[in-house]
C-alpha cells in the first residue's frame, strides 16, 4: 500500500488487489449499514412482483424507522442526535435531515467503491472528489471505531499499542498465550490503514490547493 | 466571526478519537469559510478542550450547520445559546 500523493491534478494512492478487495468490502458493508442497496447489485433492487399492500406497509415501516434514533451505535455515530438536551428539536432535525444525510453518505461510499473496483493498483482521486472521499473514509472509520469501542483519544492510543503487541506475539508464534482476539486485531489494523490513507489524502488535498495559490482568500 | 453573543442558538462541535486534525481544519475552512489560522484554532479548541462553539444564529441556520457537520462525519449538536 502506498499513501496518497499529488500527481498532476489528482491524488493517487496504490493498493494491491487484496488491499483493494478488503477496503472495497468494508466500504460496501457501511453502505449496507446505512440502508443502501448492495453496491454492484443495483439491478436486484427491481422488485419481481408488485404488491401494493405490502409496498405501503414497507413504506410506512421505513418512515417510522427514519423517525426513531438508530439502535446500532455505529449508525447512531453516522447520524447522531443533534440536540441531546432538547428532544423536540432532536426529533425535528432527524425528520428533516436523516434521509438526505443517508443518501449523501451512501452516494459517496458508492463512488469510492466503484473507484476501488476498477482494475490496476492506482486509486486516483480528482481534486473535486478529494473532500467527499475523505468524508467517506471518515464514515468507514467511524463504524470501525464504534465496533472497536474507541470512545476517547486514550482508547485510540491503546489500540495502537495493543496491535503492536499482537503483531509481535503472532509473529513469534505464541499468540495463544496472549489472549488475542484476532477479529479485533484485524479490524484495528484496517482502521489504522484507513487512518493513514485518509491523512495522506487530506495532506495531498492541502498541498494541491496551496500549489493553486489559495483561491478562497 | 461566525458567532455573536445575542444569537439565540449555537452549533457545537465535540471532540472524538476518529476525526483527524487536518481533516477537521479542512472542513471548518470549507463550510464556515474560516481562514486557515482561524480553522486551526477552532480545531485545537475541539481537540484540547473537548468542544468548540463554531457558529451561532437562528434555529434553521444552526440546523443547516449541524447537518453539514454530520455530513462530514463530525460530531455536532445545536442548543440555545447560554445553556
Amino acid at each position: 500500500m502506498k499513501a496518497f500523493e499529488v500527481r498532476g491534478d489528482a491524488a493517487v494512492a496504490e493498493l494491491d488487489d487484496e488491499e483493494r478487495m478488503v477496503v472495497a468490502r468494508i466500504v460496501a458493508d457501511v453502505g449496507l449499514l446505512l440502508g443502501g442497496e448492495a453496491f454492484g447489485m443495483e439491478e436486484r433492487s427491481i422488485p419481481d412482483r408488485l404488491d401494493p399492500g405490502e409496498d405501503v406497509e414497507r413504506y410506512l415501516r421505513g418512515l417510522e424507522e427514519s423517525l426513531a434514533e438508530p439502535g446500532d451505535p455505529a449508525v447512531l455515530r453516522l447520524l447522531p442526535n443533534a440536540a441531546p438536551t432538547d428532544r423536540e428539536v432532536a426529533d425535528e432535525f432527524r425528520r428533516l435531515t436523516e434521509s438526505e444525510l443517508r443518501d449523501l453518505k451512501i452516494a459517496r461510499l458508492r463512488t469510492m467503491w466503484e473507484q476501488l473496483s476498477e482494475d490496476g493498483p492506482e486509486w486516483e482521486v480528482s481534486v473535486e472528489d478529494a473532500l467527499p472521499t475523505a468524508s467517506a473514509l471518515t464514515d468507514v472509520r467511524l463504524v470501525l471505531a464504534s465496533r472497536l469501542s474507541l470512545d476517547t483519544d486514550d482508547d485510540a492510543e491503546r489500540l495502537h499499542t495493543e496491535i503492536e503487541l499482537a503483531a509481535h506475539a503472532m509473529s513469534s508464534d505464541d499468540g495463544h498465550e496472549w489472549d488475542i482476539d484476532p477479529e479485533r486485531v484485524w479490524l484495528g489494523m484496517l482502521y489504522q490503514a484507513l487512518t493513514w490513507l485518509q491523512d495522506s489524502l487530506v495532506t495531498a488535498m492541502v498541498d494541491a490547493e496551496a500549489a493553486q495559490g489559495e483561491p478562497h482568500e | 466571526m461566525a458567532t455573536r453573543p445575542d444569537d439565540p442558538w449555537v452549533t457545537i462541535v465535540w471532540n472524538d478519537p476518529v476525526n483527524l486534525m487536518s481533516y477537521v481544519t479542512q472542513v471548518f475552512q470549507r463550510h464556515f469559510g474560516f481562514a486557515r489560522e482561524e480553522a486551526q484554532a477552532r480545531m485545537r479548541e475541539v481537540h484540547e478542550h473537548g468542544k468548540s462553539v463554531v457558529s451561532s444564529g437562528g434555529l434553521e441556520q444552526m440546523e443547516r450547520d449541524v447537518q453539514a457537520m454530520h455530513g462530514y462525519g463530525l460530531w455536532a449538536t445545536l442548543q440555545r445559546s447560554g445553556q
